[in-house]
């Protein structure tokens, strides 16, 4: 089987995961200890064992109530963020697109606040993110293809500049409406992006669309690594290009814009995971989009755990991930051509030609 | 018995915008042929392998085993000709293994991933053409030559025996021009067609079996090397003089310079 060495990848990956959820799911302000929490799970899950009533209803609380929903949530918007940056890299042939750059998240926040500040309806308020957030990568599209003919890489970052700031000065002219003792301050700080208000239900709610479209997006992995060769080839090779592309990028664009109406705006994932991993394990699609789901899960899960557990004061999420994934991307910058990146051991690859 | 064609164009005209590029082009490709498509930049070489492969829409009947092109989608041509384009660069730099093994995209169905048997016939296809060694290498990082023939790998993994190449040694330096060339031919021989276009008529007397000259958009000349490569017709589509001559039983064709020198 070809499939040993990725399945290996996957299968560590998984482990951190799961290790990572674990503790998150014990550390906190109250901490747990393993013991309790053998005990706790023993119980809760098997009915077996004793433990103190009380503690147990404490524990139940915080794990069920607190901590549980908060960590899926973050492994669920860490794996769409990353997944979508993925997918639409290799849709726009493009290392340095991301759902950030292309303007999705700007659109899908902006969609969200509309959504808010008209309706109480939670779905209104999802349709509208995953509407504005598509309307943004098209218009970062339409942008980036209006003044060259060709695909160019650095007009279609621009593109998606402009769209950002477009739908940024578009959701400010909404802040500026909203009545500055309710409306204002929920939007100002679901914006900086928290995790903090996960509740169990809503993250399973949201959880199926975002899970879907994952799914979808690792089905298509092996059409991204032809499609990443240009239209031309791609089509000569059998695929159709025009329904993979409007498929993925719908799938992609509506990943990350759910995330944006969970937690706000989380930066940066979309554009670095993706790069990790293809300096780790190399490009090919069929091992990155499954693998930058599992990475990307961790990444915000950890970055989580240290606004929760580092700081005396919890920062937002969002502000967060963007301090930590700036200069991991000036390095990943830095580190472009110099070194060859670890695949099939002595191949030498790294090459993004910009 | 009548030999069909594997591939017909009949009466194919095409323009982008205002601009006629091909005016009522007719091509036949038969079985076991290397066809050289000649003609100077712009006559609409690589317009028409575009419009053979469904990549372009123009006017006028193109035929593959018989059957109008416009009953195929991407997957059948795929199934029928492989295409080898002038060695591109991707920003995402796959290894030779996984470029051949893309190859095998049209024979699996949506959900489908390659499968161990995929790669063998990928790892076969670059022992065909003698580079397994380079099947751990990272694609960006080979030479020009090197990428040609692993993307002639990936056709011959595309398990058909139709190949068209858009200018295959263009950008190679002479030896790889040269191995090249000498690929094509003996493929040729182990019984696979090509459709090639090219810009040296003399690499056109050299692997081909056939030459069909483009200029203006329309086909000026088509047959045998031998016929078609002639002094007048250099000096007719290039306009420039060169010499035909014969060496170690081969016609050559070798350009002369002119004292008096136009620009076109």
């Amino acid at each position: 089987m070809h499939y040993i060495k990725e399945s290996k990848y996957l299968f560590v990956a998984a482990i951190v995961l799961a290790t990572a959820a674990l503790l998150s799911l014990m550390w906190g302000q109250y901490q747990i200890d393993m013991a309790t929490f053998i005990k706790y799970a023993d119980y809760k899950l098997f009915s077996k064992g004793s433990i103190d009533p009380q503690v147990f209803t404490l524990i139940d609380n915080i794990i069920l109530e607190i901590r549980l929903p908060r960590v899926l949530l973050a492994i669920l918007i860490g794996a769409a963020l990353a997944t979508s940056g993925a997918v639409f890299q290799a849709m726009f042939v493009n290392p340095l697109v991301s759902p950030g750059i292309l303007g999705v998240l700007a659109g899908a926040s902006f969609g969200s606040a509309c959504g808010m500040l008209i309706s109480d309806s939670w779905l209104l308020v999802q349709i509208l993110a995953f509407a504005f957030g598509f309307v943004a990568v098209a218009f970062a599209v339409l942008i980036g293809s209006m003044v060259t003919n060709s695909r160019s890489t650095v007009m279609l970052v621009l593109g998606g500049v402009i769209s950002a700031s477009l739908f940024t000065a578009l959701l400010s002219i909404i802040k500026y409406v909203a009545d500055p003792y309710s409306t204002l301050p929920t939007i100002v700080y679901w914006l900086m992006g928290s995790l903090s208000m996960a509740q169990l239900n809503e993250v399973a709610f949201v959880s199926i669309p975002i899970l879907l479209s994952i799914t979808g997006m690792i089905f298509m992995s092996k059409y991204f690594d032809l499609m990443s060769l240009g239209d031309e080839e791609a089509k000569a090779l059998g695929v159709k290009v025009k329904l993979i592309r409007i498929l993925a990028i719908t799938l992609a664009t509506l990943a990350s814009s759910l995330s944006v109406v969970m937690a706000g705006i989380i930066g940066w994932i979309g554009l670095i995971i993706p790069h990790i991993i293809r300096m780790a394990v190399g490009p090919s699609h069929r091992l990155l989009i499954p693998l930058s789901a599992i990475v990307g899960g961790t990444f915000l899960l950890l970055a989580d755990a240290i606004s929760r557990l580092a700081l005396s004061v919890e920062i937002p999420i969002g502000i967060l991930t963007s301090l930590i994934g700036i200069p991991i991307f000036i390095i990943v910058l830095k580190m472009r051509g110099q070194y060859g990146t670890k695949t099939n051991n002595k191949c030498k690859r790294f090459t993004f030609f910009i | 018995m009548e030999l069909k064609p594997i591939i017909s164009v009949k009466d194919l005209h095409f323009s982008y915008k205002n601009h006629h590029v091909l005016s009522g082009i007719n091509l036949e490709l038969y079985k076991d042929e290397i066809v050289s498509l000649l003609g100077p930049n712009g006559c609409g070489k690589s317009t028409l392998i575009k419009l053979i492969l469904k990549l372009l829409k123009g006017k006028g009947d193109i035929a593959i085993d018989g059957k109008l092109l416009e009953s195929y989608s991407h997957k059948d041509i795929a199934s029928h000709v492989a295409y080898i384009p002038q060695y591109n660069n991707t920003p995402f730099n796959y290894s030779v293994l996984e470029m051949v093994v893309m190859g095998r995209v049209s024979k699996l169905d949506f959900f489908s991933l390659p499968s161990s048997n995929d790669y063998e016939i990928a790892e076969m296809a670059l022992q065909k053409i003698g580079i397994e060694n380079l099947k751990d290498r990272a694609f960006g990082q080979l030479s020009g030559g090197q990428k040609q023939m692993v993307l002639l790998a990936r056709a011959i993994a595309q398990e058909v025996n139709v190949f068209i190449m858009d200018e295959p040694v263009a950008g190679l330096d002479y030896g790889n021009q040269t191995r090249l060339l000498e690929l094509i031919s003996e493929l040729g021989s182990q019984g696979y067609t090509f459709l090639k276009t090219t810009h040296y008529p003399d690499h056109a007397l050299l692997v081909s079996s056939r030459v069909v000259v483009i200029n203006g958009g329309v086909v000026i000349s088509d047959g045998a090397p031998e016929d078609v490569i002639s002094q007048e017709m250099i000096e007719d589509v290039y306009n420039i003089k060169a010499d035909i001559i014969m060496h170690d039983a081969h016609r050559r064709c070798l350009p002369i310079f002119q004292q008096k020198r136009e620009v076109f």
